[in-house]
């Protein structure tokens, strides 16, 4: 597979037991089969857009390797991550949660944006009303991880990172979070949807 | 001793970082942040700085006076000296210290051992910006608004019960005040104050940044050292205004030659 048409690609120097990752650029993947530390060094990675020496680092179709700070910036402007706890800020309910990127990147964008933030909450089975005056201490893991989502999906990144998206729910909520990756990609189809899964321990 | 002067270097370069990235005000969440930390450390804690100022007033009138055995002129002059010069500001920002520098360093230090610091990071959002900018200006607009009400309080509250409770005429006490007073007392102690607390916040915030450790233990040694450090460099700061300002230090102790 060229460079040009892989959304992330990662291989950690050889000789040790690091992570090989190779996903297509559009459409939703899983990376399955990590292990706990491999999913950790290839999030940091990813997300610092550096590779340590030895290894090949490949971000929406651009070797890292090579590139200027403000080109690594750019990159990482693109890349959106779901961590598996939502990664909100205990201080501020769901609703400035969801808004803190897109007002501290995008300001103009928020003109309207209360519409968009209600169609996705209540498209995904959660009342906007009841989750969006909530503080992270008061919900449910699903509620954590379905505000995180939309906070991610207003930014609009082309690659979303999601770790253990499914993990810890209950069957309906499994359902629910199961449709992150569509809805996703209805409002960005040229986007790639990458689920990161901890392959179980062996004893 | 290299520990200290880290830490020293740490809060320069925070303090730096502050004043470059002022701007960054004007972003919605940031000046949201900002009007919350205007709201906790200068308006809520009103209520308790008017007790406290009009009964040191009161305290430093009656002591002068009925104790010393001296005259309205005096009263009001150590008033004048001691309240509005001095001990406001101070009392203003070891006010701040308690209440709003323990919150900063105990909330970011929280954030950043339970992984909310590396979410900020996670969403591009350098935590410097968010968190650090506007408590700094918050908490250094406060102390010097707090300094204001605690002079008022403390200067006419003080002036008022002591007209109601020692045989001494207000209009005589407030015609001394206003005979003493200069422009000059306080503006001097509007700036003191506002250093006071932009001071308070930028050492709050870099022990709250940097805990010392990942465990939940961090939290309170990081408490410790902020609420210690930022009470030593009040002081500090407080010997050097007076230095500058007056030509005098402790207390007339150390005088400068002008």
């Amino acid at each position: 597979m060229s460079p040009l048409e892989v959304a992330l690609g990662y291989e950690a120097p050889a000789g040790r037991n690091g992570p090989r990752v190779w996903i297509p650029l559009g459409g939703s993947h899983r990376a399955a089969g990590l292990s706990e530390p491999q999913r950790r060094e290839l999030v940091s990675t990813v997300l610092e857009v550096n590779a340590e020496p030895g290894a090949r680092l490949v971000v929406l179709g651009v070797e890292v390797d090579g590139l200027r700070p403000a080109g690594r910036a750019a990159l990482r402007d693109r890349i959106g991550f779901l961590p598996a706890d939502g990664g909100l800020i205990s201080s501020l309910n769901a609703w400035e949660n969801i808004v803190l990127p897109t007002g501290f990147h995008h300001h103009r964008r928020l003109r309207g944006i209360e519409a968009t933030v209600n169609r996705l909450v209540g498209g995904l089975g959660a009342d906007p009303h009841e989750l969006l005056s909530k503080l992270p201490e008061r919900m449910t893991l699903y509620e954590k991880k379905l505000t995180g989502y939309v906070r991610i999906v207003l930014e609009s990144p082309d690659l979303v990172l999601a770790e253990e998206l499914l993990g810890g729910l209950g069957p309906e909520e499994r359902t629910a979070a199961a449709r992150f990756p569509a809805v996703y990609l209805e409002s960005h189809p040229g986007g790639t949807f990458v689920q990161l899964e901890v392959a179980p321990a062996h004893e | 001793m290299i520990g200290v002067y880290r830490e020293f270097e740490g809060c320069m370069r925070l303090s730096g970082y502050v004043l470059r990235r002022l701007a960054v005000l004007a972003r919605p969440p940031v000046a949201e942040s900002l009007t919350r930390q205007i709201y906790f450390t200068g308006a809520s804690a009103t209520a308790g700085m008017v007790l406290r100022g009009a009964f040191i007033g009161t305290l430093i009138i009656a002591y002068v006076i009925d104790v010393l055995d001296a005259n309205a002129t005096l009263a009001v002059k150590i008033l004048l000296w001691v309240v509005l010069r001095e001990v406001g500001p101070l009392i203003a920002a070891v006010l701040v210290i308690q209440r709003s520098g323990t919150a900063v360093v105990t909330e970011l230090a929280l954030m950043q051992i339970s992984g909310e610091i590396a979410s900020l990071r996670h969403m591009r959002i350098d935590p410097r910006d968010y968190l650090v900018v506007p408590r700094v200006i918050g908490i250094a607009l406060s102390t010097a608004a707090l300094t204001f009400y605690v002079q008022l309080i403390a200067v006419g509250g003080g002036m008022l019960l002591s007209a109601l409770t020692i045989d001494v005429p207000l209009n005589e006490m407030a015609g001394e005040f206003f005979a003493l007073a200069s422009p000059v007392d306080f503006v001097y102690s509007v700036i003191k104050s506002f250093l006071f607390g932009a001071t308070i916040a930028v050492i709050c915030c870099y022990h709250g940044l940097h805990p010392p450790g990942t465990s939940i233990n961090a939290v309170p040694k990081a408490a410790i050292n902020a609420v210690s450090q930022s009470t030593l460099l009040v002081m500090l700061l407080n010997v050097v205004f007076a230095y500058l300002v007056f030509g005098q230090a402790f207390f007339g102790l150390v005088t400068a030659k002008l």
